[in-house]
């Protein structure tokens, strides 16, 4: 079978430090990481590459080409082949554009499956896997916390689906668009010790605009529906508050505050 | 007369409803008339407050998760009704709906909206963003429907009269059937929703080392444990349990927040609640100025106080 893993590679958030005097975001110094919904959707296809070597994984990203000594280090995990969208024209596209641009360079691919991740850190929308799928026709699925390996085929893959509130079970037709949520804990292998270095550049190509011709009016800023124009820091109501220390009289207080207020 | 779409999605069917006030909220300048979209689901009149009208579609072939079907039954209503917004519920089936429909329809769509800011000329439609550390303004172009997914519990909307509502039943012309079957649903192990506790004991990073004590204090209080998205990235508790802008609302009676500075993220997730103690290390941390008590110290040695202390008295 031939899997595409779409990935992306996002600003490790809890980097990300607010300065509430000057109320804007500290993004100095904030690591780049493979999106944790995405890691597993990649981790799942090379577990299953590992029990059928037959299987041919590819990975797609879009973002800026600082990612490709991430994407060499998948490559070097046995993911066969990645391609890396990137071009200065794309920057801002929103997730109307990203998915244009995605399903413009998957339509000609030739593939049984897409395995991506439910949400991104940063956007956390969840919009591109869905849109991508209305692109190319496929159904789509959410929140998967596990496929079942023994019966992923080719046709047709059985999975389970969180919602919060129940755990589904689903047999979905194949090819079909297949995002994870981290909670499925599939984990990335390690990098074998003698591929650490390993040349892997025949593997990696990077597609810009040029090879996909995309009008400028569809990508980036012009082709996006969707547009930030202010950003807020949410302010919260103050209450006066009372601070105590973590010692006898401050347990006592809270205590007295419980039970004055009847929770105890 | 301009008309808006609410999708009644069965996962959340009163949260569905509450989205009237968004609608409200959107188009409260003119006259507008508020559909709701019901498939294949029984409710009782009551429930559905102030919706103007109910497009009732019976249809068996069209299952509550199939994407490819709802998308098509839609675009079907949209070209017949002209919807000036489509609101969404973000709910597991809404936040796959949604983007979808939107790609289908050419238009943006903005997710899990928790503010509007409207004037003459412009809408705002405000959503979290960089895990909920900043709130973002976002516009779409001009063209119609304007749409968007709300996430539960954000808005809340006011029945005051019941109007007269309007029935239609409908049966959509054309759609096409996803391939995909439902086998198996069960209930997942967590046995309460946070949603509906009275007493809440979350913890957060600096309640990490030692979480299970928090199980500890909350039976002692009869309260629920919740967390923050600290203790799931890490594992240490099911999503089910989450606070905040990424995890669930909630609005309960008291809530002891342990070792929980509240980003944005997770002060988004508390709602009208009249009690907050907060305990932790730093007394600047955000989560401070919405206390009513803030204890300095670490969480876990205050759990186990308290616990202590409940026990003696």
């Amino acid at each position: 079978m031939k899997i595409i893993c779409l990935v992306k590679y996002v600003p490790n958030v809890e980097d990300i430090k607010y300065d509430y005097e000057k109320n804007i975001l500290i993004r100095d110094n904030v690591k780049l990481i493979l999106n944790p919904d995405d890691a597993c959707a990649v981790a799942f296809a090379l577990e299953l590459k590992e029990h059928q070597p037959e299987h041919e994984i590819e990975v797609i990203t879009m973002g800026p080409k600082s990612v490709k000594p991430f994407v060499e280090d998948l490559l070097r995990r046995n993911v066969d082949k990645a391609s890396i969208i990137s071009d200065k024209l794309f920057a801002g596209s929103d997730t109307y554009a990203t998915s244009k641009i995605l399903s413009h360079y998957l339509k000609d691919k030739e593939f049984d499956c897409i395995l991506t991740g439910t949400n991104s850190l940063d956007g956390d929308t969840s919009h591109i896997p869905s849109q991508i799928g209305e692109l190319l026709g496929l159904n789509q699925m959410s929140n998967i916390t596990k496929i079942d390996l023994a019966r992923f085929k080719k046709t047709k893959a059985v999975i389970e689906v969180e919602n919060g509130e129940n755990v589904l079970t689903y047999a979905m037709q194949l090819p079909a668009i297949l995002s994870l949520r981290k909670e499925s804990d599939y984990k990335l292998p390690y990098i074998e010790y003698e591929n650490m270095s390993l040349d892997v550049s025949d593997r990696l190509d990077i597609i810009s605009n040029q090879e996909l011709g995309l009008a400028k009016e569809e990508i980036g800023l012009k082709g996006s529906l969707t547009k930030v124009v202010n950003t807020y820091n949410k302010n919260f109501e103050e209450k006066d508050k009372v601070v105590v220390e973590n010692n006898e009289e401050g347990i006592d207080f809270v205590y007295s505050f419980l039970k004055k207020k009847g929770f105890v | 007369m301009k008309n808006t779409l609410i999708y009644i999605d069965q996962e959340n069917i009163i949260n569905s409803i509450e989205l009237l006030e968004v609608a409200r909220q959107i188009h409260a300048d003119q006259e507008y008339q508020s559909f709701g979209l019901l498939i294949n689901q029984q409710i009782e009149n009551k429930y559905l407050g102030e919706f103007d009208s109910i497009i009732n579609i019976k249809d068996q072939n069209i299952k509550s998760y199939d994407q490819l079907a709802l998308t098509d039954v839609i675009e079907e209503l949209q070209n017949e009704y002209q919807f000036e917004s489509i609101i969404i519920p973000a709910t597991h089936i809404g936040r796959m709906l949604a983007p979808r429909l939107a790609m289908r329809l050419h238009v943006g769509l903005v997710a899990d909206v928790t503010e509007i800011k409207k004037d003459e000329k412009s809408l705002e439609l405000i959503r979290p963003a960089f895990s909920g550390r900043i709130m973002a303004g976002i516009e779409t172009n001009a063209k119609k429907p304007i749409m968007l997914t709300v996430r539960q519990n954000v808005f809340t909307h006011h029945i005051d009269q019941n109007k007269e509502l309007k029935m239609i039943n409908y049966q959509p012309n054309n759609y096409n059937k996803a391939e995909i079957d439902l086998l198996e649903k069960k209930q997942c192990e967590l046995s309460y929703d946070i949603r509906e506790s009275e007493i809440l004991v979350s913890g957060g990073g600096g309640a990490l080392k030692d979480f299970e004590q928090i199980k500890n204090l909350a039976d002692k209080l009869n309260a629920e444990v919740s967390a923050s998205r600290k203790i799931i990235d890490d594992g240490k508790a099911s999503r089910n349990i989450q606070v905040g802008q990424s995890g669930k609302t909630v609005s309960p009676e008291l809530y002891i927040a342990l070792g929980i500075s509240g980003a944005i993220e997770h002060v988004a997730g508390l709602k009208n609640i009249e009690n907050i103690i907060s305990v932790n290390i730093n007394k600047n941390a955000p989560i401070c100025s919405l206390s009513d008590i803030v204890v300095v110290g670490d969480a876990i040695e205050f759990v186990k106080k308290l616990a202590n202390k409940l026990e003696k008295n």
